[in-house]
């Protein structure tokens, strides 16, 4: 058996590099004896169940905090994000006027964002075009990537850039022109 | 291993003292009943050479579902075209196709982040409570959206006069 | 050794005035180049199991970059070799083709031989363990899943030709395992999946999944459907959602979402 394996590799390289070790025997006899104390024989299930007890002490390491912001990423939760956003919109006007017709009914709908002053109307059609011009575009590049176009790194940044210009125009335009 | 058994059955004495002490050490280890496996927690299932299992395949969850998905992902595509340059009120048909595939391409989203964050393997309550909730909002979402198409002038009509408003 | 010595002696010499012998060492030897200081600040990532109370947290060492080498690993090193012996990190080929060094450098994993050191000298280096990993100590994470996830898939040849020589392979069936065969499974791609952050004990992750393929791409392996079988459920393949993060991060330039993207569709042509 070799001194590594006794764990004795340290204590022994610790004896021959310092003489004075040596020479006390008594020392070099405490360190060795302290080693075999320390030995005892397991069963499986018990090395398993330490190595549990030190798996439950261990921490996770930290993701999403520290990882980079990549184009990659950062536009797959944003789609999930906008998917979410319009989604919660339709289920809940859906719901609403299930629970209230009349209420929610389209007539007080329109007249309601009628009477809003054009600053909000504005600003209310561009934080909705941008999510659902965002969202198709980039259902069109997932639908691409599943027929295994344009997937490499080099074709998931050039469509993704392309994503976010025509979500640019689109926005602007469904906001400005229409 | 084997050199030890064959000490042990020589030393039937020792082998007493020492089942009895490797007992004793496993009541002591055993008696933190912590170790037990959490999915996604850091104690694993079986030991470090046994390969992780696979739930028990099924093809309505594996590859149907995924086509079904891109399928009516694709469908939405022309859909939401035609809805642009026609109106509703018009195409009564295209508003309902559209309505219909709308919440069901929603619900597969919002059950898709449910799997990713909120599974039952995980939270055994929050889960399945989640799961109804949705299910439960979908079809009130879709009688909902029935009831507009039918009752009112429509979802792209209702879009269209919203925007322009 | 005795050169050396003689070397140090004739300087000794010179500062005491005496003459310099045109033949002494010290006239042979051409003067290095004095290199300037440039000390950069590595902010590490520390956990000891030891002390399991105290809360993982980063941990600041100032190094001369010009008297390390090119790269991240070599600046580890350093920092063990003559700051800091305990801190602990994997590492073995120092040649990208062991996969033991792999870790979160800067924000992007890759394995720290192949990472150059951002010789900015005024911006720290932030070095943490792969993302969303069980961590042992310090920067080596506990990828005992990882290995029985890829166990999991059966990673060899089966097949029930039993050919009297080899089983031969055509080409072009040969060249579908290009770009595969190469994964070095240093985890790289599975740890930067946010898909595999959230559900690491089900999803397989990009590694397995692309290990998965090289066998069902193989033209000589007849258990093609079984292996596909395996994948039909919500969790082990189709958490995957495109997000492109593993390619982007494989230090070895694969492409385990273009396989993954193959396999997807090959089911459901199925």
């Amino acid at each position: 058996m070799s001194t590594r394996a006794l764990g004795l590799g340290a204590a022994l390289r610790k004896a021959a590099f310092s003489p004075n070790l040596v020479r006390n025997q008594a020392v070099l006899r405490n360190t060795l004896g302290k080693r075999f104390i320390q030995v005892e024989s397991l069963t499986p299930s018990a090395e398993q169940n330490i190595l549990n007890q030190q798996r439950l002490k261990r921490p996770s390491s930290p993701h999403f905090t520290i990882y980079q912001p990549q184009l990659t990423w950062i536009g797959s939760i944003a789609n999930r994000v906008t998917g979410v956003g319009l989604s919660v919109l339709l289920y809940g006007f859906s719901i609403a006027y299930l629970v209230a017709p009349t209420t929610f009914s389209s007539q007080n709908v329109v007249e309601f964002v009628a009477g809003l002053p054009d600053a909000v109307k504005y600003t209310g059609k561009a934080i909705l075009a941008a999510p659902f011009s965002f969202h198709a575009f980039n259902g069109i590049r997932h639908l691409s990537w599943d027929l295994v176009k344009f997937v490499s790194v080099k074709g998931a940044y050039v469509t993704g850039y392309i994503v976010l210009a025509s979500t640019a125009v689109s926005t602007a335009f469904l906001t400005f022109f229409k | 291993m084997s050199s030890s058994l064959v000490l042990r059955s020589t030393l039937p004495r020792a082998l007493a003292r020492r089942a009895a002490a490797a007992s004793v050490l496993q009541a002591r280890y055993a008696s933190t009943d912590a170790a037990k496996y959490i999915p996604g927690g850091p104690v694993l299932q079986g030991t470090v050479n046994d390969p992780t299992t696979f739930p028990p395949p099924s093809r309505i969850h594996g590859s149907y579902h995924w086509a079904f998905e891109r399928l009516l992902a694709a469908g939405l595509v022309p859909l939401t075209a035609a809805a642009f340059v026609t109106t509703g009120s018009n195409y009564p048909i295209l508003d309902g196709v559209l309505g219909v595939s709308l919440v069901m391409h929603s619900h597969i989203g919002f059950d898709s982040c449910l799997v990713d964050y909120l599974h039952p393997r995980k939270f055994p309550t929050l889960g399945p409570v989640l799961k109804w909730t949705l299910r439960g909002a979908t079809v009130a979402t879709l009688v909902g959206v029935y009831q507009f198409n039918t009752n009112d002038i429509g979802l792209t009509e209702l879009i269209a006069k919203t925007w322009t408003a | 050794m005795q050169s050396l010595f003689a070397a140090s002696r004739s300087s000794r010499q010179l500062a005491l005035g005496q003459r310099a012998f045109s033949s002494s060492l010290r006239r042979w030897q051409a003067v290095p180049a004095e290199k300037p200081v440039l000390m950069k600040e590595f902010k590490i990532y520390r956990w000891n199991p030891d002390e399991p109370e105290k809360k993982p947290q980063l941990q600041s060492y100032k190094i001369d970059l010009n008297q390390t080498g090119p790269m991240v690993l070599d600046a580890l090193i350093k920092i063990k070799n003559e700051i800091d012996p305990t801190l602990t990190f994997r590492r073995s080929c120092r040649e990208g083709i062991c996969g033991s060094c792999a870790m979160n450098i800067d924000g992007q994993n890759t394995l720290a031989c192949l990472c150059r050191i951002d010789r900015n000298g005024s911006k720290n280096t932030k070095i943490y363990p792969l993302p969303h990993m069980y961590v042992v100590k310090d920067l080596v994470p506990d990828m005992t899943l990882f290995y029985k996830q890829y166990k999991s898939i059966q990673p060899w040849l089966q097949s029930d030709n039993s050919p009297e020589k080899e089983h031969l392979q055509s080409p072009e069936d040969r060249r579908k395992l290009d770009g595969m065969y190469e994964c070095i499974l240093c985890a790289c791609c599975s740890t930067s999946c946010p898909s595999y952050w959230w559900n690491q004990d089900e999803y397989l992750g990009p590694a397995t999944l692309m290990a998965a393929y090289r066998w069902i791409a193989d033209s000589r392996d007849t258990h093609k459907a079984e292996r596909m079988e395996r994948l039909e459920n919500e969790m082990s393949l189709y958490r995957c959602h495109t997000i492109f993060n593993c390619s982007r991060t494989c230090p070895k330039g694969l492409n385990p979402a273009a396989a993954i993207a193959k396999i997807k569709l090959e089911m459901a042509a199925e």
